[in-house]
């Protein structure tokens, strides 16, 4: 299951149409590039995806349940979690604590139970640590658990923000240039650990400039020009596709 | 000696009050950046319920200590539920506005408020059934009233529910994840409305606490109270740095302190004028105030 | 030639219009009029319990005069209440409101500080002002030919107040707070002096601030200079209950005493029991007399229990009702004449103003016992109840 098929997004700010007609899907166990110039509409498909952006029409539906016009919180209660281009931890928590916020959403105790402390709210926020902590053990980063997030080193942020996502029990995950600003060697540590992730059953969607990273992961390639889909298919036939390289080139 | 601890307890006693009041100007600012001008509403409004439940209690010949508790607790909920309504039509449609719009709907709201308290409750002061709680205990020289202790216990306790509640348990993280990311957050799971609700209800109260302790302990609450100690404590709140819990309950003890100290032994006449001073002395030095952070960490 | 021709429909227009006006204020003439009195008094803020008592005492003085037959000459006679909040801005604010409402003669303000800056702006434009509660001397001392005043004076007040400390309940030592306003601050301040002279010691005089609830720390200062007797000059009657509740709490055993601004039933109904035993100075009022059942048959009719001001309102109004019917017109100077030559069983005292406008005063030392002002003591004849 999980899969994830949007349909014919389009997406319009004002008079700048930023998506156009997109169509592709994700399917249980896959890992998918979405590749493109600058300025192509890779974030604002994250964006249309996890309800951050409306789309002007079309429609995106998630283990056959219709997303586009759910709240962001909602569309992470079904299962989709996501990273960012720019690090966006929340800077005066600790590693820990940004991957137990992440499961907000999963815990059910209310206002009055969390007040009083009762029995059921201590063993959920028991639970949820541990979690957390697994999630932290998982991206290499268990002995930093008490660390303030902004004082971790910037490889180590990167590695967190993918943790956190983790830690909401996603069933897929869409990760916004993971790789950005990493040295080579970190960028293959970060391979593998999204190599790991799939193991566990979860489905990858990810934005990468990084052509090493793309073509040594991902199943499927779907590439945008100017919010338009040119291309999509194995990465080996989106080397060889005059279109992408004209995209490219173009530029 | 004995003069300057009576002072000392006076002050504490004060500060306490301001504390829990700042709280809510605080955490309200923390989490939409919002100077939230009707806070101090919920101050009297609190005032107001309490010594309408205790009185009715009282007249039912409940324990006086039940009465305290339950009317407590019934304007706690009330202002929390007041508080929310005032943040869904006043301010929640407002979100992507200007803070400008904001800050004057909160104005707006205020007078609002205190008008409505007015209206309905009649412009009359309101007298507590001060009975209940009178008396005290000498302590050597001292002459400690008991709702002076209540005062300062019901406070300290309920600072430190606070600071569990925010610091400990997942409601807390929610937010203050909302406090430092709004869109992170959402996208983390966090419904941000709810938490912003709950914060406004959490901030109303503390301050309906602080309403019916100074109901009790002065004797009678007016539908313009909300206004003076309003100000004080967000001058108490910038002192301690807005948007900081701890800094909140710091910077209401000192202004409470300093409120005392300066009528006690220069002139009651000059104790706003040393308040301010020290506000303005300290964000000279710390223009974000005692424990204020960085503000450019704050990204919305 | 076009412009020419706009020009004079304009103009012809404009003529219409101004004719219009002139035939109605002609018509106006001719009917009879609506006598209208302004009472400018806080209506809301702290003083609002005060201030609502002045408004509805004017009130009563009206359906009073229009049960008897109303005024020959006006078909009818309205209050216009205005709001002066008990601030300088917001007084004169009002002041000009109920001059653009045009009325000729204004019953108010109550604090003093509101007053003295309104009277002015009424001043300008002739209008009578009678204040039932400002007792500020200044208000009657600058030579405004329109302002009375229809309760006492501070200048009596204070050595009334002193007199009673020293003959009466024989204290060495005074402790003073005040609350700044022109009022309460002028009381406190005449008070201190007063007490200085007879050979009282005056072991403090603190300020506090309108508004306040918190009195610890002075209240703190004064347990420590234990004094014989506390006075308390604050503006209104429910600060004055705070400070009595507290005073009582904190174990100050002093005798407290207040003046005609904490003088007001409300005190009592907030202090409670700590309020017995207390002592207040207050303009006599007889409740014996005709004027006074009179006035409270009407007053208690139409509202709850009269407050310390109803019935100087009740006064003020009617002084000017009566010079009103005795001059046949509003015209200021015919009904400042015959305000100077009245003299009635009003509700408060016998009624009459002199050349200042001031009306005398008759301080009388009210004491708090079983929930009740109980006159106690009488400052003109010095002789206790």
């Amino acid at each position: 299951m999980a899969n994830l098929i949007l349909d014919d997004i389009c997406v319009r700010f004002g008079g700048l149409q930023a998506l156009t007609d997109v169509s592709f899907s994700l399917a249980e166990g896959e890992v998918v590039g979405l590749i493109g110039p600058n300025g192509a509409g890779k974030t604002t498909v994250f964006n249309v995806i996890t309800g951050v952006y409306k789309a002007s029409s079309g429609a995106a539906t998630y283990d056959g349940k219709r997303i586009t016009g759910l709240r962001p919180y909602q569309v992470l209660a079904m299962g989709i979690a996501r990273t960012f281009q720019n690090i966006r931890l929340f800077p005066r928590m600790t590693a820990l604590e940004n991957c137990m916020v992440a499961q907000h959403s999963r815990s059910s105790v209310g206002v009055v139970g969390a007040v009083l402390r009762s029995p059921s709210q201590r063993r959920e926020e028991a639970r949820i640590q541990e979690k957390s902590q697994r999630a932290l053990d998982f991206m290499g980063l268990g002995d930093m658990a008490d660390e303030i997030s902004s004082n971790l080193p910037y490889g180590h942020q990167r590695r967190l923000e993918i943790a956190r996502a983790l830690a909401s029990e996603p069933q897929t995950l869409l990760l916004d240039e993971p790789a950005a600003g990493l040295n080579p060697s970190e960028s293959r540590e970060l391979m593998e650990a999204i190599g790991h992730i799939t193991d566990l059953g979860i489905n990858v969607l990810m934005v990468e400039h990084d052509m090493k990273v793309v073509m040594g992961i991902c199943n499927r390639i779907v590439v945008l020009d100017h919010g338009v889909m040119i291309a999509e298919g194995r990465p080996e036939q989106i080397q060889r596709d005059p279109k992408v390289i004209e995209a490219y080139l173009g530029q | 000696m004995d003069y300057f601890i009576q002072q000392l307890i006076n002050g504490l006693t004060l500060g306490g009050v301001y504390a829990l009041i700042a709280l809510g100007y605080t955490m309200v600012y923390g989490i939409i950046q919002l100077i939230n001008f009707a806070h101090g509403e919920f101050f009297a409004a609190g005032g107001y319920m309490g010594v309408i439940f205790i009185s009715w209690l009282a007249a039912q010949g409940v324990h006086p200590y039940v009465c305290l508790g339950i009317g407590l607790v019934l304007a706690m909920l009330y202002c929390a539920m007041l508080a929310m309504a005032v943040e869904r039509l006043a301010y929640r449609p407002l979100r992507q506005a200007s803070r400008l719009a904001v800050l004057l709907s909160a104005l707006g709201m205020s007078i609002f408020l205190q008008n409505g308290l007015m209206l309905t409750q009649g412009q009359y002061d309101k007298a507590y059934p001060t009975e209940i709680t009178a008396g005290g205990f000498q302590l050597g020289g001292l002459y400690i009233s008991y709702m002076q202790c209540l005062i300062v216990a019901l406070t300290i306790f309920l600072l430190v529910v606070l600071n569990l509640l925010v610091f400990k348990t997942r409601i807390g993280k929610a937010m203050r994840a909302t406090a430092q990311d709004k869109v992170m957050s959402a996208l983390v799971g966090i419904n941000a409305n709810h938490i912003i609700a709950l914060t406004f209800a959490i901030g109303a109260g503390l301050a309906a606490a602080a309403g019916i302790m100074v109901g009790l302990y002065y004797g009678t609450v007016s539908y313009s109270m909300g206004f003076v100690p309003g100000i004080k404590a967000f001058a108490a709140a910038v002192l301690g740095g807005i948007g900081n819990i701890t800094g909140a309950m710091i910077g209401g003890l000192i202004i409470g302190m300093v409120e005392i100290f300066a009528a006690g032994y220069i002139s009651s006449q000059y104790k706003d004028v040393f308040a301010f001073i020290i506000l303005i002395g300290v964000l000279y030095f710390k223009p974000t105030g005692i424990m204020g952070e960085n503000v450019d960490d704050t990204r919305v | 030639m076009k412009r020419l021709i706009v020009l004079g429909v304009a103009l012809a227009a404009l003529a219409l219009v101004l004719a219009g006006c002139g035939s109605d204020g002609a018509e106006e003439k001719q009917a009879d009029q609506v006598l209208k009195i302004g009472t400018l008094s806080p209506l809301t803020g702290p003083y609002a319990a005060d201030g609502n008592d002045i408004r509805q005492g004017a009130e009563a003085a009206v359906a009073v005069i229009k049960a008897q037959g109303g005024i020959p000459g006006f078909s009818d006679i309205v209050v216009v209440p205005a709001d002066s909040a008990c601030d300088p801005k917001q007084a004169v604010a009002a002041a000009n409101k109920l001059i653009n409402d045009k009325v000729p003669a204004v019953v108010g303000a109550y604090c003093s500080s509101a007053t003295i800056p309104a009277s002015e702006t009424l001043a300008e434009e002739d209008i009578i002002m009678i204040t039932p509660a400002s007792t500020s001397p200044v208000v009657t001392e600058r030579g405004l030919p329109y302002m009375f005043r229809t309760c006492g004076r501070d200048d009596h007040q204070a050595p009334a107040a002193v007199k009673f400390m020293k003959e009466v309940a024989d204290v060495k030592s005074v402790f003073i707070v005040d609350d700044k306003t022109t009022y309460s601050q002028g009381m406190a301040d005449g008070v201190a002096a007063a007490a200085k002279e007879a050979g009282i010691e005056v072991l403090g005089h603190e300020h506090v601030n309108q508004g306040d609830k918190d009195f610890s720390a002075v209240l703190t200062m004064v347990k420590d200079r234990n004094p014989d007797l506390f006075y308390i000059s604050l503006q209104n009657s429910s600060s004055g209950a705070t400070m009595v509740i507290q005073a009582r709490r904190m174990g100050i055993n002093a005798i407290l005493m207040g003046q005609d601004a904490v003088f007001h039933p409300k005190l009592i109904e907030f202090a409670k029991a700590d309020a017995e035993g207390m002592f207040c100075t207050f303009g006599d009022i007889d409740t014996t007399t005709q004027g006074y059942l009179d006035f409270l048959a009407n007053y208690s009719s139409k509202y709850s229990a009269p407050g310390a001001y109803s019935a100087y309102s009740y006064d003020s109004a009617m002084a000017y009702l009566l010079a009103v019917k005795a001059a046949g017109t509003t015209d200021p100077a015919a009904v400042r004449a015959e305000l100077l030559k009245l003299s009635f069983d009003g509700a408060s005292k016998t009624v009459s103003y002199d050349e200042k406008g001031d009306s005398g005063s008759n301080y009388t030392v009210y004491q708090v016992r079983d929930g009740q002002f109980v006159p106690y003591w009488n400052s003109l004849t010095g002789q206790k109840y």
